[in-house]
């Protein structure tokens, strides 16, 4: 199928940069990448309408028959499949990665952490990442705690009776290679999260046997996604 | 010599007229072309509560979310890519870059495979830099040691690794050796038993007329759109897989270490994730012998599915089947020999 992709091409071209743009603006891109990639695409977002403009203006300019150069090369049909994410992120953007992916994926292995702590001073509750907690834990059994009280940001996976997994994916570029950090939270009285559910977890260091640190729960509250929801 | 034979029988007589369908499409064609943009994103509108249930299933939102991730991420360094393939179309004279090379393969292969360090980014920029290389007179197996090389050893790649690998500067300089090394390798043998004619790429003959900005601007839309749509088929393959294929899998095989090392090298064919990030996966897989890791970094960014649909988009699908195999044995073995030696 070689259809005239030069009007409909500088369309797509167009739409994708607007979609880019879009993302950028409303902040929706730091679903799918780091946060730190916003500019990059903004610039390729100004780059891709710019384009897209400028296409669409040769077409219009051609249409008087002895104007621009003859050659033009179409894209094959390939081009079409554009559309599929275009469509998508207009509409309806898909959500962060969520708990599917904690059964399924490698976790982190926070064994593994370079860091050497400093005991926390103080009462607390200090806020760290998942994974901070997790060396912390592992290191010396967690005395760098001090027995103070910690306060986590995740989501909810593999909620029971008493307790549920709190996990956090660590991206390092965009969503396709993240890897979930994940800490079990035991203590938990009353009705249980459901899973994917974002919560703020206050309590302190539990037992750290076998890969995964625990986190005694004084309290749990139910947050919205954050908007940085990657570590 | 052989080459441009093969460039005169695929311009004059190899494929008639194929280019001349592109050329002038008639005004309804490009009306249809508009309807059917339009079209599209009417039905998409129409059928938004049909999509927010879909995204309801966990599986199919985690689908949905990695493909959009690939597509989002790949995007700058796309138009990266596209912007110095369209500069090159338009401001390189014809014959400058087959002049500024060495003429033998054995000198020209390794020096483009070298220049690869100068262009930052990632995969999905350098195919069409090295498409239209190759448009340009550029011996193919030299542009496609380039291809392979640039986004495996460029300075942001080489410091993410570094990052990655904290006091381990011996994995950055197995990764560069072996990425070299397997670039060098697969050009050259390329160069000797390679068939240049299986690259649908023909030097271009009078297609530059017009102004520069209107090459620029002809240029940069058909690469992208021809390599954004073959990221459409590449990013979804590697959502569909990383959905239906849990990695979990993979830990298992931490004992035995032939194992891991092939496991890991189709893992990277699989993820296709960018090269500026796969240091940081391969980092994570701690129960995983070393030179297995080194393996799905050096394999990741010259073979995964995302890059054989955008290397079968820009060069030709009978080229891919050939190509990526190719690549993927040399790359390993590759990695075996310089993980043996320095890890």
């Amino acid at each position: 199928m070689v259809v005239a992709l030069t009007a409909a091409g500088g369309t797509i071209t167009l739409l994708i940069g607007t979609v880019l743009l879009r993302l950028t603006v409303t902040g929706t891109y730091r679903r799918y990448v780091r946060v730190g990639m916003g500019p990059w695409l903004a610039v390729a977002g100004c780059a891709l309408v710019l384009l897209g403009v400028l296409t669409l203006v040769r077409v219009i300019r051609r249409d008087r028959p002895d104007a621009g150069p003859a050659h033009d090369h179409g894209a094959g049909g390939v081009a079409w499949l554009l559309l599929a994410p275009i469509a998508a992120l207009l509409l309806v953007a898909p959500p962060t990665l969520g708990s599917f992916g904690i059964e399924r994926g490698a976790t982190v292995d926070v064994r593994a952490g370079p860091a050497v702590f400093e005991p926390l001073r103080g009462a607390g509750p200090f806020p760290m990442t998942l994974l901070e907690f997790g060396q912390r834990a592992f290191e010396h059994a967690g005395a760098s705690f001090a027995n103070a009280t910690v306060s986590l940001t995740g989501f909810v996976a593999a909620p029971s009776a008493g307790g549920f997994e709190l996990a956090r994916y660590q991206i390092a570029c965009c969503a396709a290679d993240a890897t979930p950090v994940v800490v079990r939270v035991t203590g938990v009285f009353g009705d249980v999260p459901p899973a994917d559910q974002w919560v703020r977890v206050t309590g302190r260091s539990g037992s750290v046997d076998g890969d995964i640190p625990e986190l005694v729960a004084t309290s749990v509250m139910e947050i919205a996604t954050p908007d940085d929801p990657y570590e | 010599m052989a080459r441009a034979v093969a460039d005169d029988a695929a311009a004059g007589g190899g494929r008639p007229g194929e280019r001349e369908e592109h050329e002038r499409p008639s005004p309804r064609a490009r009306d249809v072309g508009l309807a059917l943009v339009a079209l599209v994103v009417v039905a998409a509108a129409a059928f938004r509560p049909l999509l927010e249930d879909l995204l309801d299933q966990p599986a199919i939102a985690h689908w949905a979310t990695v493909f959009v991730a690939i597509v989002v991420q790949a995007m700058p360094f796309l138009v990266l890519g596209v912007t110095i393939s369209a500069a090159v179309a338009a401001f390189v004279p014809d014959d400058l870059l087959a002049r500024a090379l060495p003429s033998r393969p054995v000198f020209a292969v390794p020096t483009a495979a070298a220049a690869g360090v100068a262009l930052p980014g990632c995969e999905c920029g350098s195919v069409p830099i090295a498409g239209r290389l190759v448009d340009r007179g550029m011996l193919p197996a030299a542009a496609l040691a380039f291809l392979l090389s640039a986004p495996a050893i460029n300075p942001i790649v080489l410091v993410a690794t570094a990052v990655a690998f904290p006091g381990r500067p011996e994995v950055v300089a197995a990764r560069f050796l072996a990425s070299l090394l397997a670039a060098v390798v697969v050009g050259l043998v390329w160069a000797r038993t390679g068939r240049d004619e299986l690259l649908r790429i023909t030097r271009r003959r009078k297609a530059d007329e017009g102004s520069r900005l209107s090459v620029m601007i002809a240029t940069a839309q058909h690469d992208l759109l021809n390599a954004g749509g073959f990221l459409i088929i590449g990013a979804a393959t590697a959502a569909t897989l990383q959905t239906v294929v849990p990695r979990s899998a993979l830990d298992s095989l931490g004992g035995s270490s032939a194992l891991a090392f092939v496991a890991m090298a189709g893992l990277a064919v699989i993820m296709a994730i960018c090269s500026e990030a796969d240091a940081f996966v391969a980092a994570s897989f701690t129960a995983v012998p070393i030179t297995a890791r080194l393996v799905f970094m050096v394999v990741g960014p010259m073979v995964d599915v995302k890059l054989i649909a955008l290397q079968a988009g820009t060069f030709g699908r009978s080229f891919a089947a050939r190509f990526a195999p190719l690549t993927l044995l040399v790359a390993m073995a590759s990695s075996a020999l310089i993980g043996w030696w320095l890890l």
